[in-house]
């Protein structure tokens, strides 16, 4: 057995050292490349600039070119002009009283530069845009965008908890350590993660593992919240969420900063500290951080072992040519997440009644250590990117591998036994030429490679949950957008061809194999349309078919809390009854892919100090494949409950709205509702787990001065989410278990227990600064609220977390 | 000659690039998962009866589990039909049979870990002259343990019985709790978890 293992290692290692060298030859082959210099000295720099808060312009800044005497005054529209100049790359210097300074690298490769200065007194930081930033899929897209300021205050929660305040985006999670974004009511498969340009390469299934992201060392984070496959493939057929690392700008002086904080819910505590620095041609940063919670408490009870440990570490390196730029990116993190100990019941009774129950079974002491049910993960990514600006357009080149390897412990007479053991490693290989403006259209065209090796260790006593596995994708696409009057038309397409090869256990260890591939189209047509003056809309179709992943079709036993059947591991029998005693394959015609169309209307309207968005939405997916519960089953480690992956045809409708509106210069009042309404219309049922209705309020004031401080906001959040309206009907386990009630997987969908109640949530928090220091106290759920989550599985057993109160401090240098 | 590497750079670099791209994602295999023994399953329990004044009067009763940890639980195959006025003794043949050429035999196990398991009871009330009484699940009746593990606290892998009046479709509840750190002489069978609990029919003739 650990031979085995100690092959697969030497394997890898060897692919990776193989890989590692190609990838050097081929960049000293580019970087040999010399500069070409131009004769011509008629070149230009134009720029704008604005207020970072008001968008509006600001007049009269200085405009310098470092290290040369050459230097101009914007005018009082905040444009500038610099002429004369011989082409080649510049550092800008910005500043006016009253205005942080901003220095940026520009080169002629890039748009007219758009400055935003930062006043002094505000916590926010200048920054310049270049161009309008291709972050997402289409411009028709409605996007959302969480940036360094903001996510500074957040840096202890999940990625999936900081996305979850975005209006229409919320989580769903497996107790406060494992938690995963939905968009508009889909999640998991259907809601792509991308980590630094890559897809990030994790066991996706079900709502049991969250990305192994590492939030603070994100630079921003934008959300895509309509079908994105076109560029990202088939996985964003719900949305996706962009995780972008630090942007490793040239000409910029050193800095750093050290962060620590404390959290007394959990007595949790972490540490970060990370360093850059940009020169003329080259870039880097550095990053690592610490975490660690122990047991959360609700108002009432401790939730034993729900702590967490979190170590993560990155390295980010530029160098830059005038038509060259290549970025090599490093991330590790490692994780160790426990799960509430209550939700693994011993006996029978003893589920039904932790069920039932107001308090979970098992309460213990307040400790840090995390015993099982626990999961253990281990990320590393490692990704180049390569982009050069040539005469025929910009090409970009990115190469990406990750390790993923996740070991997971579960209550059960061998719990020092992973019961789940996996090695997933992920090439990504992406090539995408932005084409010049061709007749009126510019565009992309890209060519993606994409593959996956999923490995089962040994040693874990029980039949794999996931099969190894091996997919191949090849994909290529093409987004194209017309300016027409005050309409930008756009179209994207895409083709996914995957092929799949499958080797598993059956519960008698004998082998089963299946190869099998599908072809995928996804097709995307938008516009974007000012309607008057500071109106704008957005619209897109989008079109997305998804295979069904590998959990969805193989996953077979014990999984958590839970038992849990892919499409192709359970039948019925005759009678009508669930059985798992074969394992079906496409002949058996039971898993088709899923045919997602939606359609996204956006309208946004800024007007002194008023800001308003709405968001109106219709899905419709052909054979929707979900998870839900089917039976409680008596297994020699306990009952469990039983949960099937299931394909119906669902309608999904809803609607976000933001309005905030600026009274003051200092006072600010945001007001956000959520709603959705999901249908099974095959079997005219409704859906499980289906986020519920939500309305939100926060209001800001800033006050410097305030204590001698440079900078102070005070921000007060509340927070109505409505009982889900939506849920299925309610059979509990003892009406299972006494037979009471006769389920088959033709049944009427049904959930363990009621959707839970309505709650209110308060939150206030204070941030300060004083030259390099700044800090906050946050309290979460200040008013104690007792209530539990219809989206976390846990709240079969347990509150969520009572008043936290939350510490930081961080020091910039 | 500058020039020229230029244009071959701008030519070829981009298959260059796409080509190590290529090699560097083409490391795979196509190994099955190792087999596991699945180290926590009883797929077949049969309990013995002999009759301790004849040892060829031997009775079975048996329960299958057909897909280890699928769906299917325990399921009984047989009645238990035991002659009135008679001493039985009862054992058991426990194991794991999911892979039919090596099955595995829990019952040894059980013996091996036996302070750590213990069998409970429920009958018919007076099904039998001795033990009398309902059993001792979820009640403290009489059981005839024979075997006790280390710490002298009962097991049940062999326990006695006499059968009393004859009686038909009366039951016969058998359960094996697992108590790894909790079984004392005072633990009974709601303690620690089941690890099987089956309802046999009962018939005395």
């Amino acid at each position: 057995m650990k031979n085995s293992k100690e092959n697969i290692n030497k394997k890898m290692k060897k692919c990776l050292l193989f890989s590692l060298l190609i990838l050097w030859t081929c960049c000293s082959v580019l970087t040999t490349q010399a500069m070409q210099l131009s004769d011509s000295c008629t070149y230009v720099i134009k720029g704008s600039i604005l207020d970072a808060e008001t968008k509006k312009p600001v007049p009269f800044v200085t405009v310098t070119i470092k290290n040369s005497q050459r230097g101009i005054l914007a005018d009082e529209n905040g444009k500038f002009l610099l002429d004369g100049l011989c082409e080649g790359e510049y550092t800008l210097l910005c500043s006016s009283v009253g205005y942080k300074q901003v220095t940026h690298h520009h080169d002629p490769h890039h748009d007219e530069p758009v400055i935003y200065m930062a006043s002094a007194a505000s916590q926010l930081e200048s920054v310049v845009v270049e161009g309008e930033e291709i972050v997402g899929d289409m411009r028709s897209l409605s996007l959302d965008k969480i940036d360094r300021s903001q996510l500074a205050t957040k840096t202890t929660g999940s990625l999936a908890s900081v996305v979850g305040d975005i209006q229409g985006v919320t989580f769903t999670s497996v107790g406060n350590n494992v938690q995963l974004p939905v968009i508009h009511g889909l999640y998991g498969n259907r809601i792509l993660i991308i980590n630094n340009g890559v897809k990030h390469g994790f066991q996706n299934w079900g709502v049991d593992h969250g990305p192994e992201i590492d939030i603070a060392s994100a630079d921003n984070i934008s959300v895509l919240k309509g079908a994105a496959g076109v560029r990202f493939g088939p996985e964003a057929l719900g949305g996706a969420v962009l995780v972008n690392g630090n942007p490793l700008k040239l000409s910029n002086e050193m800095y750093g900063g050290v962060a620590s904080g404390y959290q007394t819910n959990g007595r949790g505590y972490h540490t970060n500290v990370h360093l850059g620095a940009g020169h003329e041609k080259f870039s880097y940063h550095v990053g690592a951080n610490y975490q660690r919670i122990g047991d959360r408490h609700t108002p009432d009870y401790s939730l034993t072992n729900t702590g967490m440990e979190e170590r993560s570490a990155n390295v980010g390196f530029r160098y830059h040519l005038p038509q060259w730029d290549f970025k090599v990116y490093y991330s590790y993190v490692n994780q160790d997440l426990g799960l509430l100990r209550a939700s693994v019941a011993e006996s029978g009774d003893l589920f039904a009644r932790s069920l039932s129950s107001e308090r979970p079974l098992i309460i213990r002491d307040f400790s840090y250590d995390i015993n099982e049910p626990r999961q253990d993960a281990t990320h590393h990514l490692v990704n180049l990117a390569v982009d050069w600006h040539s005469d025929m357009g910009d090409f970009v080149l990115l190469l990406s591998k990750q390790i993923n390897q996740r070991q997971e412990f579960d209550v059960r007479r061998n719990a020092d036994l992973p019961i789940i053991d996996l090695d997933l490693n992920t090439t990504d290989t992406r090539l995408e030429w932005y084409h010049p403006e061709f007749g009126g259209f510019e565009g992309t065209i890209g060519l993606q490679y994409f593959s996956q090796n999923n490995d089962n260790n040994p040693g874990t006593g029980t039949t794999p949950f996931i099969p190894n596995y091996n997919t191949h994708r090849v994909s290529a696409f093409i987004i194209e957008s017309i300016e027409k009057s005050s309409n930008t038309y756009e179209f994207g397409l895409r083709l996914d061809h995957e092929f799949n090869s499958v080797r598993g256990r059956e519960t008698n260890q004998a082998i089963f194999r299946n190869d099998y591939s599908f072809t995928n189209i996804t097709a995307s047509l938008g516009l974007v349309r000012e309607l008057a003056p500071n109106w704008l809309l957005r619209t897109n179709l989008g079109s997305a078919w998804r295979t069904p992943n590998m959990a969805e079709l193989y996953s077979f036993g014990q999984h958590g809390f839970r038992t849990q059947f892919g499409l192709w591991r359970y039948n019925t029998n005759e009678n009508g009854e669930l059985r798992t005693d074969m394992v079906l394959t496409e002949d058996d015609d039971v898993a088709e892919p899923e045919k997602g169309y939606k359609w996204i209307n956006e309208l946004t309207h800024q007007k002194n100090g008023h800001s308003l968005t709405l968001t109106a939405y219709t899905h419709f997916i052909d054979n929707y494949i979900f998870d839900r519960p089917v039976a409680v089953i008596g297994t020699i480690r306990g009952p469990m409950p039983v949960f099937i992956y299931d394909q119906v045809d669902a309608l999904f409708a809803g609607a976000d709205l933001t309005y905030s509106r600026r009274f003051t210069q200092k006072v600010k009042g945001t007001f956000g509702a959520s709603y959705l309404w999901s249908q099974d219309i095959e079997n005219d049922q409704p859906l499980i787990n289906q986020p519920p209705v939500n309305f939100n309020a926060e209001l800001s004031w800033e006050t410097p001065n305030f204590l001698g401080l440079e900078t102070s906001r005070i921000k007060f959040q509340a927070s109505y989410t409505l009982q889900q309206f939506q849920a299925p009907r309610t059979v509990t386990p003892e009406q299972l278990i006494s037979g009471e009630v006769d389920i088959t997987p033709e049944s009427e969908i049904f959930d363990f227990k009621d959707a839970p109640e309505g709650y209110f949530l308060g939150h206030v928090q204070w941030q300060w600064g004083l030259g390099r220091l700044g800090g906050q106290v946050e309290v979460r759920n200040m008013f104690n609220t007792r209530y539990r989550d219809y989206l976390n599985q846990m709240r079969y057993f347990a509150d969520e977390l009572g008043r936290n109160f939350l510490f930081t401090i961080n020091y910039k240098f | 000659m500058r020039i020229n590497v230029l244009q071959n750079v701008k030519k070829y670099g981009l298959y260059t690039l796409l080509l190590s791209a290529t090699l560097l994602s083409s490391c795979g295999d196509d190994e099955a998962p190792e087999p596991e023994n699945e180290v926590e399953v009883i797929t077949d329990v049969t309990l013995i009866f002999t009759n301790t004044a004849d040892a060829a009067d031997v009775v079975t009763a048996r329960a299958n589990d057909p897909d280890g940890e699928g769906v299917q639980e325990l399921q009984i195959l047989d009645e238990i039909t035991l002659t009135s006025g008679v001493t039985y003794t009862l054992t058991y043949t426990i194991t794991n049979a999911l892979d039919p050429n090596d099955p595995e035999d829990i019952g040894a196990e059980i013996l091996g870990e036996d302070d750590e398991h213990q069998f409970f009871f429920s009958f018919t009330t007076d099904a039998f002259t001795n033990p009398t009484g309902g059993g001792n699940i979820g009640a403290t009746g009489d059981i005839n343990y024979n075997d006790m593990d280390e710490n002298s606290n009962p097991v049940g892998l062999n326990t006695t019985w006499t059968t009393g009046a004859a009686q038909m479709d009366a039951f016969f509840r058998v359960r094996l709790q697992h108590q790894p750190g909790v079984k004392t002489a005072t633990t009974g069978s709601g303690d620690g978890d089941t690890d099987f609990d089956l309802n046999f029919v009962l018939n005395i003739e």
